[in-house]
């Protein structure tokens, strides 16, 4: 097993690890959690697979990660500014997503 | 011996994981996220990607791990029951979450047997460097090559800040509680040595960038976590409007950015296109300074701040 | 103004007035005023250097800094772009007058809306322009980014809970996209879309399932059946001026991304079976969504609604290009479709927005009377309906007849049959709000229950709403220049692969 491969593996657990955070929370704040490590776990398959044949290591995705870093952290930034509004509107921090609440 | 570093680190990756979305409490679940951005960081330096390291610490551990405390936190001013981890539904999570992860492995295994593509940007950016008049790779593909990325991406800082207030509606956000004991003296010698070491790491940082791992970003992470620190213990306190630091500091590093590329293309040199090393050092300050204003004021969830009283 | 700096213009001015506004903060009213006027009005005059030069060539180009793909990122013009462009610009200026009487630039609300507004024109120029993979995620993300801020605007629970929705499933489709960015980039080593589309013949099946999961994670933006849940109460919720930007520009972008994937990208190379797929989505959304609008009791939802099954007539231009006679009628259709719900789906919005205004409600009960202390709004909400049940001369018309030629062509009866129902239940539903529209208030009317203050609505209001009915309207009127754009560079029929620059060429 390559390096590569194992980060693949690692980066492939992670990924199903945040679809499961994600499922199964109910308070925002562990959606939120979630999936940021979804998207840390994204990250790191876009690097080691663009690294898997062990050659110089490509500049580009790192740069795109360290992109998609920062938009990750905006994102949340932004998410909780939302959260703590609703909270105060509505008394709750909790969502089912696949509510209809019409 | 090196596989096996990276195998545990792998594990690691893995367990944190699964111990933040099934962590008991959610500040449990918040401290081992930072914990994973701090392992994902040794990741990345094993995959020979330095500058991802360093971002991944000071701003996916670091600065996402200070929003969601400082959210937690907010959260559990505005109402005890706030932050009560609830009742865990859904049969169907387990299964699900093993069939993504399963095919993601699949797809990934496969691609790992894939040759290596022709004409890739990768090879191709490898081939511009020596032309470059910056020594990094990364910091030439984040400036040079795809500056329209990284100036979009300072636009979703800024939408991000934009939006933020949008969403606190007239009222503004709510206040931060600050904790009662900043007034000792341990404090005080605390900011004295960190504050200072900040900035010089952040602008070691900015400038080492251009030929060793650094940049823009991760100084300006670690200069947000300073001010972050000034908030926090009151030296820094929330204003409801924003001085001129706080607005223009904010959109710097967009109009340095910008305004450079729009005369490049005013000259004929292609829009966005960097005439020297000068250029790139110029536009990573203003993005530094950008960054960490930006950073601060989502933070602290303030529109403005304004020197605390001294202690 | 060469072609260039107009086309940067579109995405920077938008952009630079955004920091601009923020960096005054509060003061200067004038300025803050001036500044928004100007980027609602700049872009329908920054267009008209780029519309001359598609007349003399099929495609416009612009590098950037000097290095294009796959060093750099390309940016890139053709008529469909160029026709999404026109969209933004004629619509963002209609809502965004229409937003200025709600929340005027020079007040202390206005400084916090009009920055997240005029960046996410800025970001849906970026998008209709760029050709780059990873770019197209940056600007998608600064587009969502906006989106859910305008939605919340309100402050209140149901359009916070629509909004916090809104960003959970489109953040996660966004790790989707970048999923399938992972994939193609190690197997192709470019995120060019049409460099890509050379490398995805010879490509594994690697890249056909990026590819799929791409397209899927664009269908959960653009809100296609059956991922349309978010869609309904957000739209519903946001403010009028919102929800017309919202349902004309911001899924359109999605839509229009999964038809640069599949036209150009995997450029000969699509499966049957899934084209047939994305068909029967489409028609579930266009018969779910106009059922769904019809059992609404408010309009704003109505409206939202009519949007779900609007965008399903969009995927029926998949499983109808089985000959290249009734592919060019249906990419010609879908276009007009996109053009004219635009229009007209915004000024239903604007005019629904109105009309709740004035009243204070909008529960249908409650909007009796309208058509006589409301004319111009009632006037409107009539214009665009004839879009939108596909009434001749209207944009509308064209698109469904189009569709309809397409599908006898190919002998495709159930989608014809779609097609002419999806059409009758556009009519029952606009006629059950017309109608309650138009009914007399009976003596017994009392003040809707829980209702917001009747608030006066300035006629500059209502014109923009009819401007926007009457384009969509007289839209069937201008069908020949915009045939002609498209048949330059139209996917029918495909003689070569996407043109490359020369400068792109592989080493």
């Amino acid at each position: 097993m390559s390096q590569a491969a194992i980060y693949v593996m690692a980066a492939a657990a992670v990924i199903g690890a945040g679809v499961y955070g994600l499922l199964v929370a109910g308070h925002l704040l562990r959606k939120l959690l979630a999936i940021n490590m979804l998207g840390s776990g994204v990250f790191l398959l876009l690097v080691a697979l663009a690294g898997r044949s062990g050659g110089a290591p490509d500049p580009v995705p790192q740069a795109l990660v360290i992109t998609g870093i920062v938009v990750a952290v905006s994102m949340t930034a932004f998410a909780l500014a939302l959260l703590d509004r609703l909270f105060r509107e509505t008394g709750q921090a909790r969502m089912d997503v696949a509510d209809d609440d019409d | 011996m090196s596989l096996a570093l990276d195998g545990l680190l792998a594990i690691a990756l893995v367990v944190l994981a699964l111990q933040v979305v099934t962590g008991a409490s959610l500040f449990r679940s918040i401290v081992m996220f930072v914990v994973f951005g701090l392992v994902m960081a040794l990741a990345w330096a094993r995959l020979r990607a330095p500058n991802l390291a360093l971002a991944e610490a000071a701003i996916g551990a670091g600065i996402s791990g200070a929003l969601l405390m400082l959210g937690y936190r907010r959260l559990r001013a505005a109402g005890p029951e706030a932050t009560r981890p609830g009742p865990r539904s859904s049969r169907l999570a387990a299964p699900l979450s093993l069939l993504v992860a399963g095919l993601v492995a699949s797809l990934g295994w496969t691609a790992l047997g894939l040759p290596e593509a022709l004409g890739a940007a990768g090879a191709a950016v490898v081939a511009a460097m020596p032309s470059q008049a910056v020594a990094n790779p990364v910091t030439a593909v984040l400036l040079v090559f795809r500056g329209y990325d990284t100036l979009l991406e300072l636009a979703v800082l800024l939408v991000a800040l934009a939006g933020a207030r949008a969403v606190e509606g007239p009222a503004g956000p709510a206040d931060l509680a600050i904790p009662t004991m900043t007034g000792l003296p341990i404090v005080g010698a605390l900011l004295a040595a960190l504050v200072p070491l900040s900035v010089l790491v952040a602008g070691y940082l900015l400038h080492a960038g251009g030929n060793a791992p650094g940049g823009a970003f991760q100084g300006g992470a670690v200069l947000a976590a300073a001010g972050v620190l000034l908030v926090l213990t009151g030296r820094l306190v929330p204003h409801p409007v924003p001085g001129p630091v706080e607005r223009w500091g904010a959109v710097l590093g967009l109009l340095v950015f910008s305004a450079l590329g729009l005369v490049m293309l005013a000259r004929g040199q292609g829009m966005l296109s960097m005439p020297g090393a000068w250029s790139i050092y110029l536009v990573e300050s203003a993005m530094l300074v950008s960054i960490a204003t930006t950073l601060v004021l989502l933070l602290g969830a303030a529109p403005g701040l304004r020197r605390g009283p001294l202690p | 103004m060469t072609t260039e700096a107009s086309l940067v213009g579109l995405v920077f001015l938008p952009l630079l007035a955004a920091c601009l506004l923020w960096a005054v903060g509060q003061r200067a009213p004038w300025l803050r005023q001036g500044l928004v006027w100007l980027s609602l009005l700049a872009p329908l005059a920054l267009l008209l250097a780029p519309t001359l030069a598609l007349t003399t060539q099929p495609v416009v180009e612009v590098v950037l800094a000097g290095h294009a793909p796959p060093l750099g990122i390309g940016l890139r013009l053709d008529a469909l772009s160029l026709l999404m462009l026109w969209l933004v610009a004629v619509v963002g200026a209609g809502a965004g007058a229409y937003a200025s009487f709600v929340e005027p630039p020079g007040s202390d609300a206005g400084t916090r809306f009009w920055p997240p507004w005029l960046l996410l024109m800025a970001g849906l120029n970026a998008l209709f322009l760029s050709a780059d993979l990873f770019n197209l995620y940056v600007a998608i993300e600064l587009v969502t980014l906006a989106a859910v801020a305008l939605v919340a605007w309100s402050g209140k629970g149901a359009a916070l809970r629509a909004a916090m929705r809104y960003l959970l499933l489109a953040m996660l489709a966004s790790l989707a996209y970048l999923l399938a960015v992972a994939l193609l980039y190690a197997e192709h080593g470019t995120l060019d879309l049409y460099l890509l589309a050379r490398g995805v013949a010879a490509g594994s099946d690697t890249t056909r399932i990026a590819l799929a999961l791409l397209i899927v994670s664009l269908l959960l933006k653009a809100a296609i059946f059956p991922l349309h849940i978010w869609l309904p109460p957000a739209h519903a919720r946001a403010p009028g001026a919102v929800s017309a930007v919202l349902s004309a520009l911001v899924v359109k972008g999605s839509v229009y991304l999964v038809y640069r994937i599949w036209f150009w990208t995997l450029d000969g190379a699509q499966p049957a079976l899934v084209a047939n797929l994305l068909g029967a989505l489409g028609a579930g959304a266009i018969l779910y969504g106009s059922i769904a609008a019809l059992l609404q009791s408010r309009l704003k939802p109505l409206v939202a609604y009519s949007t779900v099954a609007q965008l399903g007539y969009l995927m029926l231009v998949f499983p109808m290009t089985a000959t290249v006679a009734s592919g060019a009628l249906a990419w010609k259709g879908v276009i007009y479709q996109l053009l004219s719900h635009g229009l007209a789906k915004a000024a239903l919005f604007l005019a629904a927005a109105s009309l709740l205004r004035g009243i204070g409600s909008d529960r249908l009960v409650d909007l009796a009377g309208a058509s006589r202390r409301f004319p111009l709004s009632v006037f409107a909400v009539g214009l665009s309906g004839i879009s939108l049940m596909g009434l001749p001369p209207s944009g509308g018309f064209l698109a469904k007849w189009l569709l309809l030629e397409a599908a006898w062509i190919q002998r495709g009866w159930v989608w014809m049959a779609v097609l002419l129902l999806g059409s009758l239940l556009a009519s029952v539903y606009m006629f059950r709000a017309l109608s309650a529209m138009m009914a007399t208030p009976g003596d017994d009317a009392k003040a809707p229950v829980g209702a917001a203050l009747p608030r006066p609505v300035p006629w500059q209001m209502d014109v923009a709403a009819v401007t926007l009915a009457l384009l969509a309207v007289i839209a069937g009127f201008a069908s020949a220049p915009i045939f002609e754009l498209l048949n330059a560079a139209a996917p029918f029929p495909r003689v070569e692969s996407a043109t490359p620059i020369t400068e792109r060429a592989l080493p």
